[in-house]
């Protein structure tokens, strides 16, 4: 029985299982190089620091976001608010210091608690009244929704302080330098802060997804909920925090969209959890749990962030890019589809 | 007799592994011919080459007299080869009729199905298997008995000649199993040739008239039943030697108490339950299905919740709510259904080891030490000899008794005392089982106590100290198992005393 042929089989499987799984990873990061190299070619200002600024910047909500389902898609989940969560939160914080004059800083965080409260309904609904995530998330989309649009009488915030929109527009490294005229130019417009939390976050939560227990139940929950259950691990509390760090993100997302705008637009982010869902998708996350990662997911968002860009700067109207969008996660999530047949 | 189905040396690779190098099998009309092998000897290859699924690398496979080209598994039923997989696959939200008709329903007009007259035939095909099932039934409200007796008729319903069952009895009880037994006998008099796949080798004496026997992907013998002997068989299946099916006993009970349960009630239910376990001690747990065995055993895991009595461990009292409450006390459990409930498939095999005690092998703050990790789950993969590439295989690669010791190396990596093996040899081969035996048995003489639930009396014989029988919801009786026989624990399982 040294060579048992299960074994010998299973040896073998397992190596296709990792090369595929490498493979879906690198071909979704070699999707990423390849856009990049086709816009630097056709479109003459893609290439330049300004624009991968710009990208990166653009990009950011998308990946916070995606950040945050992520972890709720790996357990199974599903986070339809997110929209709704980025807009609500916008609302919270605008109207703390608009209207009661709160410190911006102190608003922001009551705006992302405000976030990680729906996300704690969602997370309450799942696990209590055992709603399918889908259901749940329907209702509180609506819900926050109503009450950005209610409290705002559907109309912007704007004549905000001027640091309210520092963490979408400030940047740290501003460079610059006296051109042949003897003009101030800037020489490298520097990292836009927002950028810098994103990535920060980006690696702080990818640690906690793979090298903490938490992390590790949430696959878990996503795999076999039952068999985690039974091994003595409080599924609830993980779903509430899955649930809860993306009301969080998408929170988040929404301050630094309106920080950008200096504005608050409860209109804001309608359709935006798709963006979201999507980066995870096209990065590998499985919608049937278990499957997923942040850095998947961060190419994902940068995937549709270079598309976007890129497609913008070479005069493609946003209609066409919605389509192109579109087929893109397609083709994505057919490459995991193809994948996995195999296997069986 | 004529010849149904001729397979006819063929082969079969897959990248790494030769599932099936030259195998032959013949099947005549009237026949009952069963197939059997360990896991990985190459039967389902074999399955799903006759249903189309694969074609095979070199050799041909002939029916009735000519080659098959099968392109899928419609072909093949169309052709009138129905195969009744191990997981059936039917429909629950709609009706007996409609599973037994879909893909294939007749139409009035061209294009709106005839309920009648579906219902008609339906009733007529169960009729010939004496199925007591009504047509209109919604297969969800069945019994899986029942559902299998349809899942028959849908195959029967293409006037299928052959009809491949690949371990039909796994979910049923005694007396389902001979309901079946008596439809299989009754096609086999109809002239249908049928392929029987089973590890169970006990039950096939009651339908085999021929065996053929694979092992490693290979063909080791055809023969008549009655010119073979069990023995035989399982030397054959196995490729060895095999003088006991059970291992001698190494442990000895002692008479330390590491398990009381008193007054154990379940939710709507009168009867209470109340039992010991000794330290070093297996307790079988015989009954038929229904008898009450697995609910009993996921109360005292927390799994459900009780609505009175009490749990104690080494003699102290433990509060049980919730799986967590029994591990903490000591307490493991290993589901009749791992795949369900035991394991997370698509994780790899450290990571369902470390998963009941995570603490272990983490930081106070969370973070998991992976080398740690490794390192303590390459130790039980070793001492359970569990066959695998690395502990970063996943799961689902694994096979049945692989799996089986992923689960048992999850409790023991949680140092539990008190085992609870529900049904802990169901769908592993012959050679895996007396694995989980021998394991079974050390663990014992190292002073764990464990209650091993059973629907094999054999095992049940074989491996207990003293036998606890249960029927229709309570404990008939607790015998010591010198002087238990089958007969005498059927006897108490069917209610009688």
């Amino acid at each position: 029985m040294a060579n048992h042929p299960a074994a010998a089989a299973a040896n073998d499987e397992s190596a296709a299982v990792l090369n595929a799984d490498l493979l879906q990873k690198f071909a979704a990061l070699a999707g990423l190089v390849a856009l990049l190299i086709v816009f630097s070619l056709i479109a003459r200002n893609f290439c330049t620091v300004d624009n991968f600024i710009n990208i990166c910047r653009q990009t950011t909500t998308i990946a916070l976001a995606g950040i945050g389902v992520t972890f709720v898609i790996i357990t199974g989940g599903i986070d339809l608010s997110i929209g709704s969560v980025l807009a609500m939160s916008g609302v919270v914080a605008g109207m703390l210091v608009k209207n009661w004059g709160w410190n911006v800083y102190a608003s922001f965080l009551v705006g992302m608690l405000a976030g990680v409260f729906i996300g704690f309904l969602n997370g309450g609904m799942v696990n209590f009244l055992r709603l399918p995530p889908f259901i749940a998330t329907l209702g509180t989309m609506m819900i926050a929704r109503g009450l950005a649009l209610l409290v705002t009488n559907a109309r912007s915030i704007p004549g905000l302080p001027e640091t309210f929109g520092d963490i979408g527009n400030a940047a740290a490294g501003t460079t610059y330098r006296i051109d042949a005229r003897g003009i101030e130019v800037v020489a490298f417009p520097g990292i836009p802060y927002a950028v810098i939390l994103m990535v920060v976050l980006a690696a702080a939560f990818h640690y906690i997804l793979s090298c903490t227990k938490l992390g590790r139940y949430i696959y878990a929950v996503g795999s076999n909920e039952e068999a985690t259950r039974l091994s003595g691990i409080n599924v609830v509390k993980v779903k509430f925090s899955a649930y809860m760090i993306c009301g969080g993100f998408a929170a988040l997302a929404g301050i630094v969209t309106m920080s950008r705008l200096v504005t608050v637009q409860p209109t804001a982010g309608v359709a935006f959890e798709m963006d979201a869902i999507a980066s995870a998708v096209i990065g590998g996350t499985s919608l049937m749990g278990g499957m997923g990662s942040i850095s998947g997911t961060i190419i994902g968002a940068f995937i549709i962030g270079v598309l976007r860009n890129g497609l913008n700067m070479f005069g493609v109207q946003g209609f066409v890019q919605q389509i192109l969008i579109g087929l893109v996660i397609i083709l994505a999530v057919s490459v995991d589809q193809l994948r996995n047949r195999k296997k069986t | 007799m004529t010849t149904l189905l001729m397979v006819d040396d063929v082969s079969k690779s897959f990248p790494g592994v030769k599932a099936l190098d030259g195998v032959r099998l013949e099947l005549r009309r009237g026949e009952v011919h069963v197939l059997l092998g360990e896991n990985g000897a190459g039967k389902s290859t074999l399955m799903k080459i006759l249903s189309g699924v694969y074609r095979p690398d070199s050799g041909t496979v002939f029916f009735k007299g000519a080659p098959i080209t099968f392109r899928d598994a419609t072909e093949s039923l169309r052709a009138g080869i129905g195969i009744i997989y191990q997981e059936l696959n039917l429909i629950p939200h709609l009706t007996v009729a409609q599973n037994i008709f879909i893909g294939k329903e007749p139409v009035r007009m061209g294009f709106t199905i005839d309920g009648a007259k579906m219902n008609r035939d339906a009733s007529e095909i169960l009729k010939r298997l004496n199925a007591d099932v009504k047509p209109t039934a919604l297969v969800k409200n069945l019994p899986v008995s029942k559902q299998q007796m349809v899942e028959v008729a849908k195959a029967l319903s293409y006037d299928s000649d052959v009809l491949i069952m690949d371990e039909p009895t796994s979910a049923l009880t005694a007396s389902e199993i001979e309901e079946l037994f008596k439809v299989i006998r009754s096609l086999r008099g109809q002239g249908v040739g049928i392929i029987y796949i089973s590890h169970r080798l006990e039950e096939i004496r009651e339908i085999a008239d021929r065996v053929t026997i694979f092992r490693d992907g290979q063909y080791v013998s055809t023969d008549a039943y009655q010119d073979l002997t069990l023995d035989e068989i399982v030397k054959r299946m196995v490729g060895r030697e095999m003088e006991n099916k059970f291992p001698r006993k190494k442990h000895v009970p002692t008479e330390r108490v590491i398990l009381e349960v008193r007054g154990l009630r379940r939710r709507g239910e009168a009867e209470q339950a109340s039992f010991t376990l000794r330290a070093g001690e297996i307790l079988g747990v015989a009954g038929l299905m229904g008898a009450g065995r697995t609910e009993l055993a996921r109360m005292i895991f927390g799994a459900d919740r009780k609505a009175g009595g009490e749990i104690l461990v080494d003699g102290r009292p433990v509060s049980v709510s919730s799986p967590l409450d029994a591990i903490q006390a000591g307490i493991g459990y290993l589901s009749e259904d791992r795949k369900t409930f035991g394991l997370a498939l698509n994780m790899r095999l450290s990571e369902n080891i470390t998963m009941a005690y995570l603490d272990e092998v983490s930081t106070r703050s969370g973070r998991i030490l992976k080398r740690l990790e490794k390192e303590a789950t390459q130790r039980f993969v070793k001492s359970l000899d569990i066959r695998t590439p690395s502990v970063s295989q996943v799961v689902k690669n694994l096979s049945g008794g692989n799996q089986q010791k992923v689960v048992i190396a999850k409790w023991l990596f949680r140092s539990a005392r008190v085992l609870i093996f529900d049904e802990p040899t169901r769908g592993i081969d012959v050679g895996a089982k007396y694995a989980i035996y021998e394991l079974m048995d050390g663990l014992a003489a190292k002073g764990a106590g464990i209650i091993m639930i059973s629907s094999e009396l054999p095992e049940i014989l074989g491996m207990s100290d003293r036998i606890m029988v249960m029927s229709q919801g309570r404990i008939a009786t607790v015998m010591d198992v010198a002087g238990a026989t089958q007969e005498k624990i059927l006897h108490y399982a069917a209610g009688l005393s």
